[in-house]
């Protein structure tokens, strides 16, 4: 888990951009009882929203809809993974 | 490395915004995180992220025209940089989108079973295992001990530490690291214990060693003297004519192991008196020895 401070220092934010995010839920962190606890995806997750916005000129408006096709995208890929893997499990017993 | 201008397609010339709009273009395109299944997205992107390092910074870009920097002279990605994409491929975590395969989930088809049963595997998915480190005083490993850590996201964990634990060693705490992010049963908290090292003891495997001073008498003529042990002082019978380096074993006296408990290994060390002792000096300058007293005759 890492504390919001580090977070701050590692994701390169100040405070007040990241509770932006927060509201926005581009950043989901765990709760504590008075802190937040992030996790390595959350880091990675930030530096990515900083990669979208700072490098590739994806406006506010717009990193809400593409954090959330992102995810979708992800969802579906690992739903193709494991409708494969049943694919493959299941093919050695036909055959026999 | 290749030639930062070719990487990104522009032209030796090109302005600060040629450049920035090509390398936002092809970010746009090679992005690890856009690309999900293209293994190599990443490399290509760490290309072009390190050619505009290069040349969008105008004091980099003016040294490496001139020759003085070569094009691998901006890489500055971190090495172990990792992306968004290598923890969105596991499933249950906070971002988790569903929506855009639900209408496919209702069914009572094969796949829709599939998605139903990957659902609910990441639903159960334990949380995560946490990782401590907890400094334990030496006597405290050796003898066991109750201790308190206070956990960075607040909240406490009560550690209770075995007799005999030793230097290194993790300790499991079942259900007691971070939450399932679904339903599932929490992680557990892996403790790894610190062993300070002591002012005299230290420890080899299940024996405690220690090396104890004594006097030139207690040597010379045999003495009992009082010893430190882990778990209090005792009396040490020291015979006749003891050398620095004679080891004597308190049985029992070490750490605690399963199958019975270890020794404590006491090692001589005599110790000449360090002020001025004229009447030794004046004995020891009359003195005769009856036999073949020659500490050297082995050499």
């Amino acid at each position: 888990m890492i504390t919001e401070r580090e977070f701050l220092e590692r994701a390169r934010l100040d405070r007040r951009t990241l509770s932006v995010w927060i509201e926005e839920e581009w950043l989901i962190p765990a709760r504590t009882s008075d802190e937040f606890a992030f996790t390595d995806m959350d880091l990675a997750r930030a530096n990515l929203i900083r990669d979208l916005k700072d490098n590739m000129g994806v406006n506010h408006e717009g990193l809400g809809v593409v954090l959330h096709l992102l995810d979708q995208m992800h969802a579906l890929r690992r739903a193709l993974a494991a409708a494969l893997e049943s694919a493959h499990e299941r093919r050695p017993s036909s055959e026999q | 490395m290749k030639d930062p201008y070719e990487t990104l397609g522009v032209a030796k010339k090109a302005s600060a915004d040629e450049i920035r709009s090509a390398y936002r273009k092809l970010a746009k395109k090679l992005h690890p995180d856009l690309n999900p299944g293209d293994k190599q997205a990443e490399e290509r992107f760490k290309e072009i992220a390190a050619a505009n390092d290069l040349i969008s910074d105008p004091e980099k870009r003016r040294r490496f025209d001139a020759g003085e920097i070569d094009a691998s002279g901006a890489e500055k990605a971190p090495p172990n940089a990792r992306y968004y994409r290598d923890y969105a491929a596991a499933g249950g975590h906070p971002y988790e989108g569903q929506s855009a395969y639900g209408d496919f989930a209702q069914g009572d088809d094969l796949f829709a079973e599939l998605l139903r049963r990957s659902a609910e595997q990441a639903r159960r998915r334990p949380g995560a295992d946490l990782h401590y480190e907890l400094p334990v005083d030496f006597l405290d490993a050796v003898n066991g001990a109750t201790r308190t850590i206070t956990l960075p996201q607040g909240g406490t964990l009560d550690v209770t530490i075995p007799a005999g634990v030793e230097d290194g060693q993790t300790l499991r705490l079942r259900a007691k690291g971070a939450p399932s992010p679904g339903e599932g049963p929490p992680g557990d908290a892996l403790v790894q214990i610190v062993v300070k090292p002591h002012r005299f003891f230290t420890r080899e495997g299940a024996d405690i060693l220690l090396d104890l001073p004594i006097t030139v008498k207690e040597a010379a003529l045999g003495a009992e003297v009082r010893t430190p042990t882990t778990t209090g002082n005792v009396m040490l019978k020291i015979p006749k004519r003891s050398n620095t380096g004679d080891v004597l074993r308190l049985r029992g006296k070490g750490v605690k192991a399963r199958g019975g408990a270890g020794d404590e290994r006491v090692k001589l060390k005599v110790m000449m008196p360090t002020e001025a002792e004229p009447e030794l000096d004046a004995f020891l300058a009359d003195w005769k020895p009856a036999g073949t007293y020659d500490p050297r005759k082995e050499m």
